[in-house]
Order: C-alpha cells, then structure tokens, then sequence
C-alpha cells in the first residue's frame, strides 16, 4: 500500500512578497528593527506556530513545506529534521557546495559559518507542517535587519555565493532538483506536480495579539 | 510562477532512512499508565500528572521550550493542550485523560531540558482534576505501551 504524501511551495520564487516570520516563541526581540520599518523595506512581518526562531523569507528562495505523516513512516521530529538537512546538504553538494548540518543548538545547513538553509517546523497530531527555506539567491542584506534563527554573529550565504562564478540553472530547475533530493531522503518513488494558481498559504496560521 | 503541489508516494515496504536501527531502550515505569501518543499519566485519587514518556523525548531531540496551558483550562482526552519545541520543530502534546488544569509545571520555562534528563519525575507538564476517571481504561498499562513501542521500532 502507498503512503502519499505533500509538498508545498508556497514560496513563489519570483514573486514571494519579501517577509519575515517568527516561530511560536515569538522572539521578536530578535527583529532589529521597529516594526513599522519594514513597510519601508517592503517588507511584512508574520507570526506563526512553527518552531526556530526569526527568519526571512524572499524572492529566490526555495521555500518548501512537506506535509507528513511522521507516524505512518516511524520517526519522530529530530529524525525528521535531520533528514530535511540531509536534503539540502545533498543537493548543495550538486552544486560542489559542502554543506553541514548545524552543531547542537544550530539546526539548519551551514557552509563554514554561514547559514544556507534554515528550518522551522510543526508537528500537530504527528503531521508536519512549515518545512525549510533554502537561499538561491534572495537579497541578503534583508538579514541584516534580524539576527537569523537567534544565532547572532553568524553570515548568512546563498547559493549565489558559494558557487562564485559558475553559471546556475533556472530557479525553476533548481527548485526541482531541491524537491528530488527531498524526496529520495524519505524514499518517495513517484513524484507528481500539481498546480495551483490560487494557493492560499494557510500553512502559515497567523495571530497577533 | 504560481505556488506548486507535489504528491510523492512511497512503498510502505521500503526500509526508509538510512541510520542504524536499534532496538527499543526507552525507559518505561510500571505505575504509570500510557496513551499512543507517547504521554504518561500517573493518577492519584481524583487528580493526574502528566508528562511525555523517554521514548517520546527521545524522538523530539533536545527540548527548548514548553509551551504551558493556562491554569483552570479543560483538557479532553487525545486533544492538545500544549506543545515542546527541539531542533526548530514544535511538537503538540496531547492530554491522555480529560479534566481541568490545576497545576503546571512552571520550572520548565527556565529548565525545559528536564523533558529530556527527567521525562518521568522532573520533567513532568501539568496536574489535571479528573472529570472522568473512566477514561483511564483506554489507557495503556506499562507492558501494553513497551509492546507498543517495540512494534514501532520494529516495523520502520
């Protein structure tokens, strides 16, 4: 019998209006600026029910939220979210980019010292909502506003950066070579796209007192 | 470029991620009782504390923060009441017995890791007063819940 399972990418790559997220500790002592700044920067400020801390998300950013069903493949949220680094780990290094996944209390994909990919997740009832934002190439100086994930005096990097002078393929591809390297770490066979044109993201709740 | 779905289907048969599998070595106490979704209850008269079991935090990884109900909500039994949160995921607890919420343990808000080093005894989340001591029936006792885990470890 198959499981099946779901991804979303709400992250439209070329259109994903510049924002960023906090998870359900809501440290918003971690967003550098006012708040009433961002609409300056053209950007919106969102709080959600996911775990980690302040992060950004942007245009050229591969933003993926897997929907599963850890209890119907036997692992809990460390397994799983090793396994999301693992991922992207995998796919950087496609790209000869040597990625690690991040020393305790660092969760998210490294390269050196800087942050590639970042994860925040929720398991409700043993299914996993939210999921990773991996940098393509979304503009950094938007993480300059914040201290990403908590994690103060680390860079943050893209995959811009780490391949220099190499010649990247379409988002587009990369997105989907992002998505096969995901699937293969959770021993999916079939992989199906469908679109939506009226995606709603309600993976991210919001509320704001 | 309009948001995306992708459906991906999976043999259940396949032994997925790599990683050694081991065998079952949680620690399980005997006068507690248990519900699938790996929490502990431990009843006294009219009143229960709950926690989530080693397996459970084991699963979860480092704990960094527990999310506490407020005093005097009703918890029903197998609906969420509260949640940890470990290596960027927050994970909802549910409650494996109805009643009202008459204690929280507040020591995790500055301690949250002793979901990990005490999921038993220190570690424990919130004292409920029963509103129906029935429920328990539908709990498991200690060797039900070691089997229940061992068929877990054993099918993935």
């Amino acid at each position: 019998m198959d499981d099946v399972q779901e991804m979303r990418s709400p992250g439209t790559l070329h259109g994903a209006s510049p924002s960023y997220t906090l998870g359900k500790r809501r440290t918003d002592h971690n967003l550098l600026i006012p708040e009433a700044e961002l609409k300056g920067l053209g950007a919106e400020l969102h709080y959600t029910q996911r775990g980690g801390d302040i992060t950004f998300h942007g245009p050229h950013q591969a933003i993926l939220y897997p929907i599963i069903s850890l209890r119907s493949i036997g692992i809990g949220a460390r397994n799983y979210v090793e396994t999301l680094e693992r991922s992207m780990i995998e796919f950087a290094s496609v790209y000869g980019v040597k990625a690690r996944a991040g020393h305790k209390g660092e969760t998210g994909v490294w390269v050196g010292d800087r942050k590639i990919g970042a994860i925040g997740v929720r398991i409700s009832s043993g299914i996993t909502s939210h999921g990773l934002a991996f940098n393509i190439d979304p503009d950094l100086k938007y993480f300059e506003h914040i201290v990403p994930c908590g994690i103060a005096d680390k860079e943050v990097t893209s995959l811009r950066r780490e391949t220099d002078d190499m010649l990247l393929p379409s988002e587009e591809v990369i997105h989907e070579q992002l998505v096969s390297c995901l699937a293969k770490a959770f021993s999916y066979d079939d992989v199906v796209w469908k679109e939506d044109p009226s995606f709603i993201l309600d993976n991210q709740e919001e509320y704001k007192d | 470029m309009a948001a995306r779905f992708l459906w991906a289907s999976r043999v259940a048969s396949h032994l997925r991620i790599s990683g050694a599998q081991r065998g079952f070595s949680s620690v399980v106490l005997k006068d507690l009782k248990y519900a699938e979704s790996h929490e502990w209850v431990k009843i006294n008269g009219n009143k229960a504390t709950f926690g989530i079991t080693d397996h459970a935090q084991d699963h979860l990884g480092d704990v960094v923060y527990v999310e506490l109900p407020d005093l005097g909500l009703s918890v029903s039994q197998d609906e969420t009441f509260g949640a940890v949160e470990s290596v960027k995921a927050t994970s909802d607890i549910n409650s494996p017995i109805s009643g009202t919420v008459v204690e929280v343990n507040e020591v995790l808000t500055e301690s949250p890791g002793l979901v990990n080093t005490s999921p038993h005894e220190e570690g424990w989340i919130i004292k409920v007063e029963l509103s129906d001591a029935c429920e328990a029936q539908k709990l498991m006792d200690s060797d039900k819940y070691s089997k229940f885990c061992q068929e877990d470890y054993a099918k993935h």
